[in-house]
């Protein structure tokens, strides 16, 4: 495979960017559900960065690696959604800062 | 380009829908990257299970508690502020860390791409974490199914 250099370039800035924009979504936004799709931005973004490894090193553990992190974002958004719609019938709101009395 | 942008949609538009929508759009574009990087495996496994499966989740989460547009858009005052320089900080070193670096591109061997290989990987090599991975699916589905059960009176729990 043919990789030019400009998109080396361009593909690792958008990693980061994603992960930054995931990262500043997760810890300043209010509601719980943008929160987790925050979540989802930096998992996509570390998943790209293992797409472009394996591809330029020629090995598949990165594409394996991929598939074991979708499976796993999966099952978290499928457990975080389903507590929020708990927490959601306890509290009337899924706003963050409602939820102290979870604190330990 | 049109990845980030849409990302920044994601985080910054006051409706939670409009939110979801743009996370939709986000991994379409995110699809096209891995196509780019002929990882089509890849890509069409984000379409199926990102924009099919947990966006269908997201978007049905945010109609059934019908969010509406939010009172307050950030948080309390002090965490949104450390939000930012801890976001500001990664970034810049992020940033520094990609332009610092001489970017060498190794010739492929070509099978990075062949899914019999990533198959062949799967089922010999990394058996064990795949058995793991599906013993973690089962346990979710229970752990699903205790969430949402209601109680023996047919009361929902509190």
């Amino acid at each position: 495979m043919i990789v030019s250099e400009q998109l080396l370039h361009w593909s690792h800035f958008v990693v980061v960017c994603l992960f930054a924009v995931g990262l500043f979504g997760f810890l300043v936004r209010k509601n719980a559900v943008i929160a987790l799709m925050s979540i989802e931005l930096m998992l996509n973004s570390v998943n790209l960065i293992f797409v472009e490894i394996s591809m330029r090193s020629g090995s598949s553990e990165g594409i394996l690696m991929v598939v074991f992190v979708i499976t796993v974002a999966a099952a978290e958004v499928a457990v975080g959604l389903g507590i929020l719609l708990n927490l959601h019938r306890v509290k009337r709101t899924v706003e963050l800062d409602a939820f102290k009395s979870l604190r330990g | 380009m049109f990845t980030i942008a849409t990302a920044v949609g994601v985080i910054s538009s006051k409706q939670p829908v409009y939110s979801a929508f743009n996370l939709i759009l986000c991994f379409f574009g995110l699809s096209v990257l891995y196509l780019l990087w002929d990882a089509t495996f890849i890509a069409m496994i984000q379409v199926l299970v990102y924009a099919g499966a947990i966006l269908v989740l997201f978007v049905f989460v945010v109609m059934l508690l019908n969010l509406g547009k939010s009172a307050s858009f950030y948080a309390r005052s002090w965490p949104s502020l450390a939000g930012v320089g801890v976001t500001v900080y990664l970034f810049s070193l992020m940033l520094l860390r990609i332009l610092n670096r001489s970017l060498a591109i190794s010739p492929s061997g070509g099978q990075a791409n062949d899914f019999k290989h990533v198959a062949h990987l799967l089922f010999n090599e990394y058996l064990w974490p795949f058995e793991v991975l599906s013993v973690f699916l089962l346990a979710l589905v229970v752990a699903i199914v205790v969430l949402a059960k209601p109680t023996a009176d047919g009361e929902v729990r509190p």
